[in-house]
């Protein structure tokens, strides 16, 4: 039996039914149509279907649809205003830090969070934020460069 | 040089570090893979697989599935052509595994019968449904075993291979000189077998398939692959529809690595599901499918003779070689021969005796993978070069400088190495690592540092850059369009190695046009030419070169069009930022768009459009021999040096890659970016291939089909990675450039550096992948009794 809820995804509302055991990322994947999260293992192994609810990164193929209502989704879409890409995606791009590209949306997102509660961080606690995420293409040197660059450019965040 | 007008050859665009014209699609989610594509009334297949690794199907009854509310489609293989399909496709080696299996099933997950339904629990729900009658037959699963009379036999041995052996799927014989003179002019001769275990492939993307037969007979397929072409091909052949009535379409490819390349069973099913049902059909495998029935690497075991001269100099060497193909030939026919050649590139060796065999056993089939034989290969001579170098008291650097191919060299199968920049890879691995200061020091200096030992040692392994396989050419067009911009259509996938970009590259220097303003149609069976795909490495050379030839002719277009409208000779012309102008007065000037119109007016409404071909090795008729390895195999050769400096523990055998450097050749770059990147990831591939992945099975089924229990190389892997390009080549206007591969060649010599620095840092010399720490505690004699472990298959 479908149930009802209300999910707040990037920002707008959307009313949902749901069967109670989908996952948060086949609701916003299917019924959403937000894409852009991808799923490569669904058992929780791999970290390519990160999204973030309430600033914290999660695994979207875990999660619950029903459980995630009144709290902030966020998924790559939701990241850049339009064109303009956010200064973390931009230094993945100009890092070199995409090759397929298929881990790219979890990977970006769990960096973002992790700039937003440290805003320089060591490559030790770079590693720590990414460790439950797989990449096969570019062995994750790029992708540490390109997180140590963002926050560099990050500005200095207004108390 | 009309074609030409007065452009310098300095280069704009080709050689620079260009970022990736798919970052920001990738970067935002908007890039769309397989899986992305929804089309309306898209039903949910799912594939009933063997639950035996040999057994014969007495019946199939699906009429309680059939009969299930939701479910709109069935398929045995009763519903089928009854076609065959291989990886290979020749005379010698005919197609010789159904899309669906019919009177017997060889490995556990062999695809028996597939369902499409409304949703994922009913397709589900009615595979339970399906009932099939088994009757369990003898299996086998070490090659070894297989080859001998009385195992089990899975297929009759090939007719040509007169041996008295069962299972013989395929044989690679290959000689030149006589061994046994080799072997009595040699000063010393060993003889060593080292094997390696299975690992997959591990790309991200899971296989998918989505399928949509229109009823006027057109079937539309978009697939997580290698290149649109070969899957049409193979598509086509097996439903027996014509090729024009398939048509295979881009969708972003999230890694394939060698495993998507080749039928797939599921591609087939989703295909027929969708004819059967007259609704479109998604297809996606479980990563536990993927790791349990699809297709891994290729195991091989390598029994290798070898004979020098006190000096170092190769005389002679006999190699025996045994694929476990599994239950069909897959690529296990190909990398036998590829396997030679490997032998063949690096080192100069006056004497060869070659015997590969590659043998069904009851496991899952085998597809390439990054390397293609290469890493075991190279693994196995460069570990014993190792030893045959401390015996006669040379260090690794020296004898494989001695050995080493020098350009301008013909191989013994006529092909030449051309600027072969081996010597400098070796001569610059080891200098900026330090090499000669380092070896041997460490292991016998008093522990500084606890229980950890560091080490030090080297590998090196030269590659095909594209070579004759169907389709084994490429076709580019390129159009200017009405505002000037450019649009490149090009059969070529781009899997994540970049292929789109280089391509742009190529097409922005030739017109000086930036990247950005060039648009790429791409991987269209329908509207874009054939194209070799992202496989065989082909694509920087044979794509490149099309592309390259494409953007000439539309360059000369717009020269030509340029003199008759400024009514100037094309010799004193140049591009530039989109105009072409009168060189030495700037003002002097038509735009592109000025020129597309004039084009259209003046020439009969030619809008300018260009086209290019090209094909490997374009004076050959064929591919060689699998057989027998004659023929020419490619003219295109990239060879790198790779040294890795390892940790080992002698408490606990753990080893760490702490650093790789990798000095390679691949003619010129043309996007250093793109190349670091190949090169950082098959420097972690090959440290996942050397310590972390196996695939455990046992009796043919999998122990470990998680990436729990399947271990990847994580961000915590990561090793300090370098890169030195050796630059042997160039790329000049108006000629063909010779650009090499790089995106699976640098696999290889880095798993025999690792093996080599584990030696040299505790003195434990490893006959087989991957390095454990069970090995390497063996090795130590910290573990006396041998543990009971899975079999390798």
């Amino acid at each position: 039996m479908k149930r009802l809820i209300e999910l707040s995804v990037n920002g707008e509302a959307y009313e949902l039914a749901v069967e109670p055991n989908a996952t948060l990322d086949e609701v916003l994947r299917d019924q959403i149509g937000l894409t852009g999260t991808k799923v490569s293992c669904g058992t929780g192994e791999c970290g390519t279907c990160t999204v973030l609810i309430d600033g914290r990164p999660i695994l979207s193929c875990l999660a619950l649809a029903v459980d995630c209502q009144k709290q902030l989704i966020l998924t790559i879409e939701g990241l850049s205003a339009g064109e303009k890409l956010t200064g973390m995606q931009q230094a993945f791009h100009d890092c070199g830090a995409i090759q397929c590209g298929f881990c790219t949306p979890g990977m970006v997102l769990s960096s973002t969070a992790l700039l937003e509660v440290n805003s320089r961080p060591s490559t030790r606690e770079i590693k720590k934020a990414l460790e439950g995420h797989l990449c096969r293409c570019t062995g994750y040197n790029k992708i540490i460069e390109a997180v140590q660059q963002a926050a560099e450019q990050m500005p200095p965040k207004a108390k | 040089m009309s074609a030409n007008g007065k452009d310098p050859q300095q280069l704009a665009y080709v050689g620079q570090r260009i970022l990736r014209k798919d970052g920001p699609e990738k970067v935002t989610g908007r890039a769309k893979y397989t899986g992305d594509i929804h089309l309306p009334g898209t039903l949910v297949g799912r594939i009933l697989r063997s639950p035996h690794p040999h057994a014969r199907i007495l019946n199939i009854d699906v009429s309680r599935a059939q009969r299930l509310k939701g479910v709109q489609a069935v398929i045995t293989a009763r519903d089928t052509a009854g076609i065959k399909h291989g990886f290979v496709e020749t005379p010698r080696y005919p197609p010789d595994q159904n899309p669906l299996a019919t009177d017997r099933v060889r490995f556990v997950g062999e695809e028996v019968a597939a369902v499409a339904a409304t949703d994922h629990y009913i397709a589900q729900e009615a595979l339970s449904l399906i009932q099939v009658d088994y009757e369990a037959l003898p299996a086998v699963f070490d090659p070894e075993e297989a080859m001998q009379l009385g195992a089990p036999e899975i297929h009759p041995t090939h007719p040509k291979v007169k041996e008295p052996r069962v299972n013989i799927a395929g044989k690679t014989e290959a000689e030149w000189g006589n061994v046994e003179d080799g072997f009595n002019q040699s000063d010393y001769v060993r003889e060593d077998r080292f094997e390696s275990h299975l690992r997959t492939h591990g790309y991200l993307e899971p296989q998918i398939t989505l399928a949509s037969f229109e009823p006027a007979g057109k079937l539309n397929i978009w697939t997580s692959s290698m290149g649109p072409f070969l899957k049409r091909a193979k598509l086509a052949r097996t439903l027996d529809l014509p090729f024009s009535a398939v048509r295979v379409q881009k969708a972003w490819v999230g890694g394939a690595f060698g495993g998507k390349v080749d039928l797939f069973s599921h591609e087939f099913c989703a295909a027929l599901l969708s004819m059967k049902s007259g609704r479109p059909v998604k297809i996606e495998a479980s990563r536990e499918e993927i790791f349990a029935a699809y297709r891994h690497g290729q195991p091989l075991i390598v029994e290798v003779k070898t004979g020098v001269k006190k000096d170092g100099t190769l005389v002679a060497q006999q190699f025996r070689i045994i694929n476990n193909c599994g239950a069909y030939r897959g690529s296990g026919v190909v990398v036998i021969f590829l396997v030679w050649g490997f032998i063949m590139v690096p080192y100069r060796l006056p004497y060869l005796k070659y015997e590969g065999y590659s043998v069904y056993t009851n496991n899952p089939v085998r597809a390439p993978q990054r390397g293609h034989g290469a890493p075991q290969l190279r693994f196995a001579v460069d570990s014993q070069l190792d030893m045959i170098a401390e015996e006669l008291g040379l260090d690794p650097i020296e004898i494989r400088l001695k050995n080493s191919r020098e350009p301008g060299e013909t191989l013994p199968n006529g092909d030449s190495v051309h600027n072969c920049g081996l010597r400098e890879c070796i001569e610059k691995a080891a200098e900026r690592t330090r090499f000669q200061q380092k070896y041997s020091q460490n292991r016998s200096a008093a522990p500084s540092d606890g229980s950890r030992r560091r080490g030090i040692g080297i590998g090196v392994s030269s590659y095909m850059s594209g070579t004759l396989i169907y389709p084994n050419s490429s076709s580019a067009m390129v159009k200017m369009n009405d505002d000037g911009t450019v649009t490149l259509l090009t059969g070529a996938l781009d899997i994540g190695q970049g292929a789109e970009t280089i391509l742009s590259q190529i097409v922005a220097e030739e017109l000086k046009i930036p990247v950005e303003e060039i648009q790429v149609i791409a991987a269209d069976t329908e509207t874009t030419p054939v194209d070799i795909g992202s496989w065989i490495s082909g694509n920087a050379y044979v794509t490149g070169n099309a592309t390259r030839v494409a953007s000439t002719e539309v360059r000369k277009k717009l020269l030509d069009m340029a003199a008759e409208e400024m009514e100037a000779n094309v010799m004193d012309l140049a591009l530039g930022d989109k105009y072409v102008y009168v060189d030495g007065s700037p003002e002097h000037k038509l735009s592109y768009r000025q020129l597309v119109a004039a084009s259209i007016q003046k020439h009969r409404g030619d809008s300018i459009i260009g086209e290019g071909h090209w094909r490997t090795m374009r004076d050959e008729p064929f591919h060689p021999s699998l057989a027998s390895t004659k023929g020419r195999w490619t003219e295109n050769y990239a060879f790198d040096a790779q040294v890795a400096e390892v940790e080992v523990d002698i408490d606990t055998g753990q080893v760490r890659l702490i650093r790789a450097v990798t000095a390679h050749d691949c003619g010129f770059p043309i996007n250093p970016l793109l190349v670091e990147g190949q090169v950082d990831g098959q420097v972690s591939m090959a440290l996942g291939h050397a310590l972390m992945e196996e695939v455990l099975m046992e009796e043919g089924r999998t122990l470990n089909p998680s990436w729990l229990e399947y271990r990847m190389p994580t961000i915590h892997e990561v090793t300090l990675s370098e890169n030195i390009d050796v630059i042997t080549e160039q790329y000049k206007k108006d000629a063909p450039y010779r650009t090499k591969e790089v995106g699976e060649g640098l696999v290889s010599a880095i798993l025999a550096a690792i093996a080599n620095a584990i030696y040299d840092a505790v003195g434990v010399r490893l006959y087989s992948t991957p390095f454990t720490p069970e090995k390497i505690l063996r090795g130590l004699g910290k573990i006396k009794e041998v543990p009971k472990m899975p079999k390798m298959s």
